[in-house]
């Protein structure tokens, strides 16, 4: 009695969809979830559908496997424009319109509206028990077989070592920035991180929140993004959401289909500019030769805002690449700069770099090609990580980190 | 001040309720247990010898805390004591001043 | 006798408040940010589904904390709002350090939020949860200061003492300054917007980011307990308490804590946040000393016209 009274109720909830984005599908995803009978779950944790949209790659698939399992019962997954061949099991297929670039704009807006209820009606049979949960993709196996020694099997000699629960411990490394030798956490990130650009996949090491190393091992996936207004629109939206403003982000998605619920562009960068954004982000965070820093390019996309039409920036001169980029930044500078740039540049800046194999230590500072010139004028003290070769001890860094409050 | 046990009791049993609503699978496969990284796998376990990068900071705020525990009595007798409590305190507080000016021309501030 | 009425009148307060935050978290966002038909059902049909959710554990999790965790947060919440009076003499815990008692659970806090992020043992809540630490220490501080500001006046600890010194004028008009930033401090402690270091969309829900279905509405339920309290204790030491004509103290109360929950659910949605080691040399460096002067405004405002 209680439990169909609770089914009611759920069935009424926003629908939590956790998505993975593929090939070309970014945009209009984005387009769908202006919907408030939607909500885009920030985790599979939170998330009772999963929505794969768009052509993915062949590697993919594992981790989309992996993400599937993630996802607390009840569960179920809709494959939109998705070719994933039987990676997913028999989970349910919408075929709308394909995307070809000259489809009609009522045509892909009746075909979002097809999904939505699609997603609706999967919700509705999943909370009242109709449709049963879907079960695991993944052999039910622990990681490793345990290895622990001792009472507690931590293992290994003394504080190193062993494989508790069938996972190794953290190994100790010289950090960049002050040099103490404390634990270092080496994971692959993406390649469907809510705030990553989609299909990007960085094997990086941290020690605490700060980016030691990172290595690139899938690009992100092509977006049809273009440099027009709604393009750059949806681009301010990201870097707010990431900045903690999602309303004024939901806004700017508004703002970018031009619905009638929209508000006029000057009153949203109006408020942009009072609730601070600017002045949120560091100055010389991430600055790329010829792309200015961060901050540039979040007051560049503003002012498409104010009117203006979008930047065109000259080029990738140097060979700026992420792995010279991000090491040695914050985690939460790292998605700003990360969701700073266009797609085209961000797709230039995460190349896959031949021959670059790293050594399995964790520094990658000393492939020399990935290096960039160090002398734009934003440029001062964000890039430890990579210049100074294995001289990064504390007080180096500390004379070239002037504080910046 | 009795009530304090209660609270906590009335806490767990709210949480325990939510916990367990009937009818809900609750074990987790190995699958399943796999932190979220977007897809991604991890080397380690996560917990290890983190890197606290505003480690010199929480001394500092020591400091501070300390200072409260005179604030306290010095907030009760202010309006008794008057010019004499107010001097006290300002020089304290002038004094810890000039401890913040220092700690932040030393970096404290920053995530070392 | 007077102390059980003021309990059941607590209980009153805790579930108006609840369904009131409840009601302003799920749809003012929604209603700023231009979506068509926010509706009063939803936090409820929210609240179903994640209870007929799945209960995810991660590999080799701290279990224990990780039930804990929520259970503190929530029990602070109500003490810290147990030391409020609802009326002359009507208070649950009449306490003559109410003051103290509340920055107990303030600080009692950052260690909730520490052991709901660490106890998954994962990456994304671990990271949330030390770098709240950070912010959450000194806002800690700050909030001390302004409420000794408000408590100087009033000649004691005790938060009745305190909403009986502003009889002749709220403590608002001797500290305006204090106001704005004790509710700096009210959005970190109820982990919102610009100060929500710990489940930021950066960190994909930070020390959520792993957890799932009923332990998720838990941890709402206790935030938004949290969120009740401090504004309670806000409207408290800075807007007057209970006082006011015509109606029930109890009633007053309870209009100023919505005026100051909605200011709250607002400002968490209207400012930016920083990089967690700007945010941090900020109020270092410039809110700290700033209630140092507020202070001193309030000293000196006492010994010449007190």
């Amino acid at each position: 009695m209680a439990v169909s009274v609770l089914s009611n109720w759920a069935g009424e909830a926003p629908v939590a969809v956790f998505v993975a984005i593929g090939e070309g599908m970014r945009d209009r995803l984005e387009r769908l979830f202006n919907d408030a009978r939607f909500v885009r779950a920030a985790s599979p944790r939170h998330a009772a559908i999963f929505l794969i949209a768009g052509r993915m790659r062949l590697e993919d698939r594992e981790d989309l496997r992996r993400l599937h399992d993630q996802m607390p019962h009840p569960r179920v997954t809709l494959l939109w424009n998705a070719e994933v061949g039987e990676a997913l099991g028999d989970a349910e297929v919408f075929t709308g319109s394909t995307l070809e670039v000259d489809i009609e704009a009522s045509e892909a807006g009746r075909s979002d509206d097809a999904v939505r209820d699609r997603l609706e009606k999967l919700w509705q049979e999943l909370a009242s028990g109709e449709r049963s949960s879907e079960p695991d993709l993944l052999h039910d196996e622990p990681p490793n077989s345990w290895e622990g020694i001792g009472p507690h099997g931590q293992g290994g000699q003394g504080m190193m070592g062993g494989t508790p629960y069938g996972r190794p411990m953290a190994m100790t490394s010289d950090d960049l920035r002050d040099g103490l030798a404390l634990d270092l956490y080496t994971a692959r990130f993406g390649p469907f991180l809510p705030m990553f650009p989609p299909g990007l996949l960085l094997e990086m090491t941290l020690q605490g929140d700060v980016i030691q190393s990172v290595k690139v091992v899938r690009p992100p996936l092509s977006q049809a993004g273009g440099n027009d207004v709604p393009a750059a629109l949806l681009r301010l939206a990201r870097l707010l959401d990431v900045l903690g403003l999602p309303v004024l982000g939901q806004r700017a998605r508004l703002a970018a289909v031009g619905g009638a619920t929209s508000v006029p562009l000057e009153k949203l960068s109006r408020a942009i500019h009072w609730a601070g954004a600017t002045l949120a982000i560091p100055r010389g965070l991430g600055a790329v030769e010829g792309y200015g820093d961060t901050r540039t390019r979040f007051a560049n996309l503003v002012s498409v805002a104010n009117g203006f039409s979008p930047a065109m920036w000259p080029g990738l001169t140097r060979s700026a690449h992420l792995s010279s980029i991000l090491p040695g930044l914050e985690w939460s500078e790292a998605m700003l700069v990360l969701n700073s740039f266009d797609d085209e540049t961000l797709s230039t800046l995460a190349a896959i770099v031949e021959g670059a194999d790293e050594d399995r230590d964790g520094h990658d500072h000393d492939s020399g090609h990935m290096h960039h010139d160090h002398g734009g004028p934003h440029d001062h003290d964000r890039h430890q990580g990579h210049g100074g070769r294995g001289s990064h001890l504390g007080n180096d860094y500390h004379g070239r980190h002037g504080g910046h409050a | 001040m009795e009530i304090v046990p209660w609270v906590f009791l009335i806490g767990i049993l709210s949480v325990l309720c939510i916990r367990g609503v009937h009818g809900v699978r609750h074990s987790a496969t190995a699958p399943q247990q796999l932190p979220f990284l977007g897809g991604g796998t991890p080397d380690t376990h996560a917990w290890q010898r983190y890197h606290i990068r505003y480690y010199s900071m929480t001394l500092l705020f020591i400091a501070f805390e300390m200072e409260m525990m005179f604030m306290y009595p010095w907030a009760v007798v202010f309006v008794e004591e008057g010019g004499m409590a107010m001097m006290e305190m300002g020089m304290f507080l002038a004094i810890l001043s000039i401890g913040i000016v220092y700690a932040w021309r030393e970096g404290v501030f920053r995530w070392q | 006798m007077m102390e059980l009425i003021a309990a059941l009148l607590l209980l009153l307060f805790l579930s108006v408040g609840f369904a009131g935050a409840a009601l302003v978290d799920g749809m003012l966002p929604a209603f700023l940010a231009g979506q068509s038909r926010p509706s009063w059902r939803r936090p409820i049909a929210d609240a179903a589904r994640l209870l007929q959710t799945q209960r995810i554990r991660t590999e080799a999790p701290d279990a224990l904390l990780w039930f804990l965790a929520p259970v503190l947060y929530l029990a602070l919440a109500i003490i810290g709002l147990a030391v409020i009076p609802f009326g002359p003499g009507l208070v649950t815990i009449p306490s003559e350090v109410g003051i103290v008692v509340w920055g107990s659970c303030e600080a009692l806090t950052i260690v909730a939020v520490f052991m709901f992020g660490w106890s998954a043992n994962a990456p994304l809540p671990l990271i949330g949860a030390y770098r709240y630490v950070a912010i959450a220490l000194p806002a800690m501080l700050l909030s001390m200061f302004v409420l000794i500001g408000a408590a100087l006046p009033a000649e004691s600890l005790g938060f009745t003492e305190i909403v009986e010194a502003q009889r002749r004028v709220w403590n608002v008009v001797r500290q305006p300054a204090g106001l704005i930033l004790f509710l700096m401090l009210g959005l970190a402690i109820s982990l919102r917007g610009p100060f929500d270091y710990a489940d930021p969309a950066d960190l994909a829900g930070g020390t959520t980011a792993d957890v799932s279905g009923p332990m998720v509405l838990a941890w709402k339920i206790a935030r938004l307990t949290m969120l009740v309290s401090v504004s309670a204790v806000t409207a408290t030491a800075f807007l007057g308490g209970y006082l006011g004509p015509l109606l029930p103290g109890f009633v007053w109360l309870l209009l100023k804590t919505a005026l100051i929950l909605v200011v709250l659910v607002g400002a968490g949605n209207f400012f930016a946040r920083m990089p967690p080691a700007r945010m941090m040399s900020v109020i270092w460096t410039m809110l700290l000393p700033l209630s140092f002067l507020m202070l001193l405004a309030v000293g000196v405002e006492l010994l010449l016209w007190g």
